[in-house]
Formats: structure tokens, C-alpha cells, sequence
């Protein structure tokens, strides 16, 4: 019975531990959040002063429309961002599915821009958008004959700026689409496509009727992956733009993060963020179900 | 064997794809060159005098190449690298931080690499959580770090001083302790390891456990010393990836540790907003050596990613 007691102990023993690290790091400190949006309350005065106010700060989020438009922006930055990302990332996998002359190569240098740290990715950028930078330079022969001074501030002007910080995701993140796509296709099954040219179907038939139907599951994952990740943006915003010109570049990360810590507004931002999780939930739980459903669709192929 | 069929079907449809050919290389080479451009002005910028950072037109390599950025950051020349006294303040803490981030990555690393395979093969082997445990955890990993932070903030700087000094009659935070960023990130890379671990350890067969369970072996040194050492390179791929995700987490190092633990990134970003305009050869240097060990990391186990990425999505 020693022997039960101690096999027991050591199935249960980690996850036991695992679930404590996460309850008391992610549930107990969102139960006080919870709590600490309904007070009414800034940092500057202590915390047991604070006065009850209900629902107030919740209303005051709805009603703040940086709040929406922040989250409107983001939005439309992960939905532009992403798609260009996923096309690019399948052209270039796609390219380097068979072998080719330096593949091995390509393949070093296309992944390296995912091993860059967010933050220097920011940085870099923000050095090429300079008004007597590199971008700049490149344009001045175009420029030049129209009497434009080539010399453009960039991030100053709002659309060049959200151009510019997707242009940093897209930098960024094709490398991680076009990783996954990558190892899509090397696991793509030879055997397939064998019999389909021997049959005499057309490169093009085997692309749209064997191929991209195969890689669904793996194209799932991509788009739920990086629309997740590309939601949460928040480094490059600050590096870059800090979140201007105005408010042009105001991600809904970056929007909480203002109204906390530069604005100490606890309540407000408690309750911006408890809505905004809530928002989330919903995105987090149609990934998910995604996910599942490609993986249980696959096993019964596999099975059958 | 592979290799030879290949070339067959190849030569078939040769003379369709031969013009593709050159197209294909072409537009190869046009984006391998964007991907290099940031990487290569950063360390160009780097080895510029503080002349050349932002003259125009700018200089795509350096005239006169100096290291004077490098000995600013890491402060070896003192007095002669002509920076303001705020700056060379700046200056003393790059060793700092760079210890800090090893010590914090590696440490946390470390810790949820262990607990994340111990949970992972009892999941694995015993359906420990239940049916969809591995979904659920992953649901961890895609909360907005941003709604994570707001709630440890309070949690680190005013709940825990405030029943510590009501229970224990000392006021202990985490805020901006080494502890606390730690066990953030230990949290944070979890679901990570879990996920990953799980595809490993989903591959190695029962037998050979059994065989040790039947000739006496307990459960840990089956585990320790069966089916650890038949996963050692996935454990390997695994630390290296959460490492990396440490290195260069931001958000939640600039939010909860300010003035005490500070990391590269961090770092990074003071230089930015620096009183005297922005030293952009100094912060090219600190975004190289940020850059450097990740990067080296990145191709080392970059064979390991592209056979792991498809998560068992796809089967052979």
C-alpha cells in the first residue's frame, strides 16, 4: 500500500504543483483585480482608503473611445500584418519545398529575423525609418527629379508610422509563418503526389486538389498562432513610436500599459484589462476549438 | 533513394520549369537581403563614431571603424569615451543587466523545463488533468502579457507587503526582485514546455518502461534514467526555445522591475528615451550583443524546429 501511496504521489506530485504556481500567480492576483475594479482608486493614495464605486470604471472604459479605438487599431493591424505574413510565409516555403541550389541557406537566413529580440527589432527599425536614414537614402533617386527633399520623417506622419511598425511585424514574423509552413510541406506525403503525376495531373491540379487540402491543418495553425501573438503587440509600439504620432500607433496594450503606469489610473486599467481578457476569451476559446477540431479530424483520417 | 525519383520526375517536367528557375532564385535572394538589412545597419552602426550615426547621406559602412561604442557600454575606457554623467550611469549598469537577464532566464529556464517534463510525461503516460489538459494550458500562453502584468503588479507591490506586514509584521514584496520576475517567467514558458515535452515524450513507446517496472526499477528512475535520456535532445531544443523567449521578453521586465533587477531589453529601451537625444551607437552595440548569443542559439537548433513545428499536426 506504501508502493500505491508513493505512485500516486508521484503522478500527482507536478501537477499539483503547476496548478499551485498557477493559481497563485494568474488566478489569485485576477480575483484581486476583479475586486480592486470595482474600488475607486489611483495609486498616489493608499489602498485601504479607497472608496466602493460599483461598476463605475467599467462604464467609464466603455466610454472612453481611445479604449475602442485602440482596440479597433489593433485589430485591423493583426488582421493586415497577419495576412501578409501567411502569404508570404507559404510563397516562401513553397519555393524551398523541393530541393533547390543553397536551400539550407536561405533557410538559415529566412529564419533569423524570428530569433531577433522584439525589442532590438524595434530598435533597428526605428533607425532605418530616421529622416537621414538608409530608407530614406534608397528613395532619393526616386524623389529627387520632383524636387521632394528626400530627407521624410517617416514616423511622424500617422500612416507612414502604422505602415512602418507593420512593416517591422512583417520583418519580423514571416519567418515564423514561413517556418511552420516549411515543415507543412517536408512532412507533405511523397506518395500522393507520385501517383497523381503518374496519373497525369498538372502541377497546378496537385497544388489545389492534393497539396493545399493536406496542408489545411498546418495553415490553421499559422493563423491561430500569429493572430493570437500579433494582438498581444506591444514592443515594437513602444520602441519605435511610442505610440505616436498622437495616438496613431496606440496598440491596446500600449493603451493599458499608459493608463496604469504613466497615468496611475489601477481601477481603470483593472477594469480595461478585466474586459479586455474577457474579450480575448472569447478569440482564445474559437482558436482552441479551432485547433482541437483540425487535430481530431486528422486522427480519424489517420485511423480510417 | 528519395533523392534519385526526384531528379527523375525533375527532368520530365524540365522544360516547364526551367525558366522558374531563375525567377525562383531571384526573389530568394530579394527577401534573404530584406532580412539582412536590419541586422547588418545595426552592427554597422555599431562600430560608427557618434559623427556618422545619422549624417547625411548616410554612410552604409563605417569610415572610420571604432570600437568606442562597445568600451562606452561596457565601460572599460571611464573617463576619455567624452559621454555626459548621466550616460556613463547608464554605462556601469550593461554588466548588470546583462547578469541579471542570465541569471533570471537561465533560472527560470531551468525550473519550468524540469516541472514542465515531469508534467508532461505524467500527462502523457497517465492522463493526469484529463482529456484536453494539454488545450487547456496553452489557453495560458495566449493571454496578452499586458493583462497578466496589471493584476502582478498590484499583486507584487500592494497585496503581498500588505498581509505580509498584517501576518508576519514585515512588509515582503516581489516587486522588482529577481524572485518575482523569475516566477512570472516560469509561469509564462509552462505551457510551452508542456506542449512540447508532451510531443516527445507522446513518441517514446511503453515497452521499454515496462520492461523497468517489471525488473524492479521505481517510478523516478524509470523516468530519470529510460525515457529522460531517449528525450535529452528534445529537452535540449526545448530549454534553448523558452531561453530565448526569456531573453527577450519585455513587457513584463519594463513593468515590474524598475529601478533594482534589470534586464537587456530594458536596458535597451532607457538609452532610448536618454536626456541628451538618443545614442544610437551605443544602443546598436547592446542591440548587437543582445542580438549575438540568441541568433547563435537560433541556428543551433533550427534543424530541431523545422521537425517540431508542425506540432504532429501533419503525419508521415
Amino acid at each position: 500500500m506504501a508502493w500505491l501511496g508513493r505512485d500516486r504521489l508521484f503522478r500527482l506530485m507536478p501537477f499539483i504543483m503547476v496548478e499551485a504556481l498557477f493559481i497563485t500567480l494568474l488566478a489569485l492576483p485576477f480575483l484581486l483585480t476583479i475586486y480592486i475594479s470595482l474600488l475607486h482608486w489611483r495609486a498616489n493614495r493608499p489602498f485601504e482608503q479607497a472608496m466602493f464605486s460599483g461598476l463605475v470604471n467599467f462604464e467609464a472604459v466603455l466610454a472612453d473611445p481611445e479604449f475602442w479605438a485602440a482596440l479597433g487599431r489593433t485589430v485591423s493591424f493583426a488582421a493586415i500584418a497577419v495576412s501578409i505574413e501567411l502569404f508570404l510565409g507559404f510563397c516562401l516555403a513553397m519555393l524551398l519545398a523541393k530541393e533547390t541550389l543553397g536551400r539550407r541557406l536561405y533557410i538559415t537566413i529566412f529564419l533569423g529575423p524570428m530569433m531577433v529580440v522584439p525589442v532590438v527589432v524595434g530598435y533597428n527599425f526605428s533607425m532605418i525609418y530616421v529622416d537621414s536614414g538608409p530608407l530614406s537614402q534608397m528613395l532619393a533617386p526616386v524623389l529627387q527629379p520632383f524636387g521632394i527633399s528626400p530627407r521624410i520623417r517617416w514616423l511622424s506622419h500617422p500612416t507612414a508610422a502604422q505602415a512602418a511598425i507593420i512593416l517591422a511585424d512583417v520583418w519580423q514574423w514571416t519567418s515564423l509563418t514561413f517556418l511552420i509552413f516549411l515543415s507543412g510541406f517536408s512532412a507533405l506525403p511523397q506518395e500522393l503526389t507520385k501517383a497523381a503525376q503518374v496519373m497525369g495531373a498538372s502541377r497546378w491540379q496537385i497544388f489545389w486538389r492534393i497539396e493545399l487540402p493536406l496542408l489545411k491543418p498546418v495553415i490553421v495553425i499559422a493563423v491561430v498562432i500569429r493572430s493570437m501573438e500579433a494582438l498581444k503587440l506591444f514592443d515594437p509600439s513602444v520602441l519605435l513610436t511610442f505610440g505616436g504620432p498622437g495616438t496613431a500607433t496606440q496598440t491596446i496594450a500600449f493603451y493599458l500599459w499608459r493608463q496604469v503606469w504613466q497615468f496611475n489610473k489601477f481601477s481603470f486599467g483593472a477594469a480595461a484589462s478585466i474586459l479586455l481578457l474577457l474579450l480575448f476569451a472569447v478569440v482564445i476559446y474559437g482558436g482552441i476549438y479551432l485547433l482541437v477540431r483540425e487535430r481530431t479530424t486528422l486522427r480519424h483520417e489517420g485511423n480510417g | 533513394m528519395m533523392a534519385v525519383e526526384l531528379g527523375h520526375s525533375q527532368r520530365s517536367f524540365r522544360w516547364r520549369r526551367r525558366p522558374f528557375r531563375y525567377v525562383r532564385h531571384v526573389l530568394l535572394i530579394i527577401w534573404a537581403l530584406f532580412c539582412l538589412f536590419p541586422i547588418f545597419w545595426m552592427v554597422s552602426t555599431s562600430f560608427k563614431d557618434a559623427g556618422e550615426w545619422i549624417s547625411w547621406p548616410p554612410h552604409w559602412l563605417p569610415q572610420d571603424p571604432t570600437v568606442l561604442n562597445y568600451k562606452q557600454i561596457f565601460a572599460f575606457a571611464g573617463a576619455d569615451t567624452g559621454l555626459s554623467r548621466s550616460a556613463t550611469d547608464h554605462a556601469f549598469n550593461i554588466w548588470k543587466a546583462l547578469g541579471d537577464s542570465l541569471l533570471v532566464c537561465t533560472l527560470s529556464s531551468l525550473a519550468a523545463l524540469m516541472l514542465g517534463t515531469w508534467l508532461a510525461y505524467c500527462v502523457s503516460r497517465f492522463g493526469v488533468g484529463g482529456r484536453n489538459f494539454r488545450y487547456a494550458v496553452l489557453t495560458i500562453r495566449m493571454v496578452p502579457p499586458i493583462v497578466i502584468a496589471i493584476p502582478i503588479l498590484i499583486y507584487y507591490a500592494i497585496l503581498l507587503p500588505y498581509t505580509t506586514e498584517h501576518v508576519l509584521g514585515r512588509r515582503i514584496s516581489l516587486y522588482d526582485t529577481y524572485l518575482g520576475l523569475g516566477l512570472l517567467y516560469t509561469v509564462t514558458t509552462l505551457p510551452f514546455v508542456i506542449w512540447m515535452m508532451l510531443s516527445f515524450i507522446d513518441e517514446v513507446p511503453f515497452t521499454l518502461e515496462h520492461a523497468a517496472r517489471l525488473l524492479g526499477a521505481s517510478r523516478f528512475y524509470t523516468l530519470g534514467r529510460v525515457v529522460l535520456p531517449l528525450v535529452a535532445s528534445g529537452m535540449v531544443v526545448t530549454f534553448l526555445f523558452i531561453f530565448i523567449l526569456n531573453w527577450s521578453e519585455f513587457l513584463l521586465a519594463l513593468t515590474l522591475t524598475q529601478p533594482g533587477v534589470s534586464t537587456l531589453p530594458v536596458l535597451l529601451n532607457k538609452f532610448q528615451s536618454a536626456v541628451e537625444g538618443r545614442l544610437y551607437g551605443p544602443q546598436a552595440a547592446i542591440g548587437t550583443i543582445i542580438t549575438l548569443p540568441v541568433l547563435i542559439l537560433g541556428v543551433l537548433i533550427q534543424k530541431h524546429l523545422i521537425k517540431g513545428f508542425s506540432f504532429g499536426m501533419i503525419r508521415k
